[in-house]
């Protein structure tokens, strides 16, 4: 079993990273989190969100500032808010405080307005720093690791060698005892057969179909169209993408080949390591889809990009792999790992080894592009309107 | 020699990692086979002989039926190679389902 230098939490998970964050309760404390992020170097979570948000709606904002905050990557948080607003901070607050993590929270009304505040959270949050500081790596097994696996700004090597090498990462990562966590389930549709195969029973196997039917029933039901009546659309067909299960294949070719654990809600608790599929349907920016990992309590993330994106994430490294050597070579300055190799004759295995060995040593400390770029985004996934909550309504314990 | 990209050692198809004329050796990945036609940047080309009806093998997985029978470095796009995804996945779910609890 590998080891990888890494911080111990008191849940018993492990961290890469030990982040100090700030995080806004509401939208009416985001200048305050901004500037005392800005004076102390700490991370900050803004949003648009935090009041007069309907009850599925609110659900999500707790569950992702909650996820936020417990997440393994991170030493301890400060929450910032208003004082009238709908997400409750004493909530938050103990939701993260009960497994064990340092939290304080401070509110504008009560501190005397936004100077005040500010001036306050500064010096809470150099002291969660100096704290932070004193804890040490130690090492801990490779198996504790949770990885999130994603593409985005695709073109045609995404699917062939961008994507491929990540499958034969996520096979080793899954060898080597840790879990690794799948999405963007709207690419799912044409290849549910071939996801529900590896499946490691027959009752998972009805888990990927059964969310796969409703994933077209709720596509037809938004746009009066079938999945299957739009794609491939003419630009994949251009690019060379011939059928519905090859468009799909490129998708959920990063899987790899290890079987398949279930399908979990956002906020489940993932039960053991392996492959776990997270049924976050939320339709937008990659951050949407990445931030779903977050909340899971993903400690990295491995982008794919055939175009290049500089995404990341609050409280992950975001790790950018390309399959194309041009991109590679244009955009050095936001992209990890060059999978373009495979494209110039490489084998795929062989280089699906070498990510995996950056993945360990970003697990290890090595900065990704994404931190020394700054690229700290925490997008709250929100899904297209939805009449009922599905049967889980995970809330991260608020 | 031109290059194409086989993802799995059973695929009947690789993809052109640049654009391809007709009668250029391609190495996809340790096998040569001459491109008998055009083949555009990120398309298929045919491997080995695949016979009509046949399945078309990408990512390890079929990814649909042979329209008719495709010579080895031909061009498979649309006009040879059939979507059968909902039959494929059909399929499946007949079968699974259909095993009983």
């Amino acid at each position: 079993m590998k080891e990888i230098l890494a911080f111990r939490r008191p849940d018993g998970r492990i961290g890469i990273r030990n982040q100090v964050l700030v995080i806004s309760m509401v939208s009416c404390s985001n200048t305050v989190v901004s500037r005392i992020a800005q004076a102390t170097g700490a991370v900050p979570i803004t949003h648009e969100f935090g009041c007069v948000e309907f009850q599925e709606d609110h659900r999500r904002t707790k569950l992702a500032l909650v996820s936020a905050g417990t997440n393994p990557n991170v030493f301890g948080v400060l929450l910032v808010g208003l004082g009238c607003e709908q997400t409750s901070l004493a909530d938050v607050k103990q939701a993260i405080a009960s497994i064990g993590k340092p939290v304080e929270g401070i509110l504008i009304q009560e501190e005397g307005g936004s100077p005040e505040a500010e001036a306050r959270g500064v010096e809470i949050v150099r002291k969660l720093q100096e704290e932070a500081a004193r804890q040490e790596r130690i090492p801990c097994s490779a198996g504790g690791l949770v990885v999130g696996i994603q593409c985005g700004g695709s073109d045609w090597t995404t699917a062939v060698a961008g994507n491929t090498v990540i499958g034969a990462m996520a096979d080793r990562v899954i060898e080597n005892g840790g879990s690794v966590l799948m999405s963007e389930v709207m690419g799912f549709p044409g290849s549910e057969h071939i996801v529900a195969a590896n499946a490691v029973n027959r009752e998972v196997g009805l888990q990927v179909l059964d969310m796969v039917s409703d994933l077209r029933a709720e596509y037809v039901e938004l746009y009066g169209q079938t999945i299957e009546e739009v794609n491939p659309t003419p630009g994949n067909r251009a690019g060379g993408i011939t059928t519905l299960v090859e468009k799909s294949m490129g998708n959920v070719k990063k899987m790899g080949s290890s079987p398949v654990q279930g399908v979990l809600q956002l906020g489940d608790p993932i039960p053991h390591p392996g492959l776990w599929v997270v049924d976050n349907r939320a339709q937008g920016p990659d951050p949407f889809n990445v931030t779903g990992f977050a909340i899971q309590g993903a400690n990295v993330t491995v982008f794919s990009s055939g175009r290049g994106s500089p995404v990341g994430c609050a409280v992950m490294p975001v790790i950018k792999i390309t399959g194309n050597p041009a991109t590679f070579r244009k955009l050095e300055s936001i992209t990890d790992f060059n999978a373009g190799v495979v494209v110039e004759g490489k084998p795929i295995p062989e280089t699906g080894e070498a990510l995996y060995g950056l993945l360990l040593e970003v697990a290890g400390g090595k900065p990704t592009k994404s931190e020394l770029n700054g690229n700290f985004e925490y997008a709250i996934p929100r899904e297209p309107a939805r009449k009922k909550p599905r049967e889980c309504c995970a809330d991260g314990g608020v | 020699m031109k290059r194409a990209i086989r993802i799995e050692k059973d695929d009947n198809v690789a993809v052109v990692a640049q654009n391809t004329a007709k009668g250029d050796r391609l190495d996809c990945s340790g096998l040569k086979v001459t491109a008998i036609a055009d083949i555009p940047l990120g398309h298929k080309v045919a491997l080995a002989p695949i016979g009509q009806g046949q399945m078309v093998v990408k990512f390890g997985v079929p990814i649909g039926r042979a329209q008719v029978s495709i010579p080895a470095g031909d061009h498979v796009h649309v006009h040879n190679l059939e979507d059968i995804t909902e039959e494929l996945s059909e399929n499946y779910a007949k079968k699974i389902r259909g095993m009983g609890a």
